[in-house]
C-alpha cells in the first residue's frame, strides 16, 4: 500500500507482507533489561541525556542491513551508545576500554581457577 | 489551540518529511475521525535530535476503518485502528463514509 511519495523508511514496516506470525514467547534476558533500565535513567526528566525519541532516530539510521541483523534491545543498546559518542558524554576510546575491563572481571567470574 | 476536538473527520498529511517521524507510512492520507484529545506534548521529531527546546504540539487520538485501510474481505465492518496523531499531520477532511462513526 503506497499512500506517501516520499521514500519509506526500513523500520516502517506496517501493512508489509510478514508471512506467519511466530507465536512463541522469547525470554526477556539480564542484559536486556540492563538495556532498558539504562535508557530509562538516560532519558528521564531530570537527566534527558539521551531520549527515546533520539534512539529512534539512531537505528533509524543504521542503514537496512545493520537494522535487520540486530535484535530489537541490541538495536536500542547500538542507538543509545552511538547517541552518547555523539554527544561527547563518552568517547569510543571509553568505551572500548570499558568493555575491556569489563569482559576481563566477567570472565575471570566465569572461568574457576 | 485545538484545532479539533472529538468527532471531526480529519485527513492525515503526507509530509513527505526526513528523519525521524511518529507517523507510518500506511495511514498516510487516509481519512479518519478523531476520538479524543491527548494533550499537548514535545515535538517527537524534534526530540529526536536533541532539540527539547521545541513548541509542544497538540496529540490526537484518531479512528480509522478498517476495511479503508486494508482491502480484506475478512475484515469485520466495525473494526477500527486507533492511532495518535500530532496536530501538525492532520487536516480538516470532509465527512466521508469511510470515516468511522464516533
Amino acid at each position: 500500500m503506497e499512500n506517501d511519495k516520499s521514500p519509506k523508511g526500513y523500520h516502517d514496516v506496517g501493512g508489509d507482507p510478514a508471512g506467519d506470525i511466530p507465536m512463541v514467547d522469547l525470554p526477556w534476558l539480564h542484559w536486556e533489561k540492563q538495556v532498558e533500565a539504562i535508557r530509562g535513567l538516560l532519558g528521564d526528566g531530570t537527566r534527558r541525556i539521551v531520549s527515546l525519541d533520539e534512539v529512534r532516530r539512531g537505528f533509524e539510521s543504521f542503514g537496512v542491513e545493520k537494522y535487520n541483523s540486530l535484535s530489537f534491545y541490541r538495536r536500542r543498546l547500538e542507538a543509545m551508545t552511538d547517541i552518547l559518542i555523539e554527544k561527547g558524554i563518552v568517547s569510543r576510546a571509553e568505551l572500548d576500554e570499558a568493555i575491556e575491563a569489563g569482559t576481563l572481571r566477567w570472565t575471570d567470574v566465569d572461568t574457576p581457577s | 489551540m485545538k484545532r479539533f476536538a472529538a468527532g471531526d473527520v480529519v485527513r492525515v498529511l503526507a509530509l513527505g518529511k526526513t528523519g525521524h517521524v511518529r507517523i507510518p507510512h500506511y495511514i498516510r492520507n487516509q481519512i479518519g475521525r478523531v476520538t479524543a484529545y491527548c494533550g499537548t506534548y514535545l515535538n517527537p521529531e524534534d526530540l529526536a535530535v536533541g532539540n527539547t527546546a521545541g513548541r509542544a504540539v497538540d496529540l490526537y487520538r484518531v479512528a480509522f476503518a478498517q476495511t479503508q485501510l486494508w482491502p480484506d474481505d475478512m475484515i469485520p465492518h466495525h473494526d477500527t485502528l486507533v492511532i495518535e496523531i500530532y496536530d501538525h499531520w492532520l487536516a480538516p477532511a470532509e465527512e466521508t463514509p469511510n470515516a468511522p462513526r464516533p
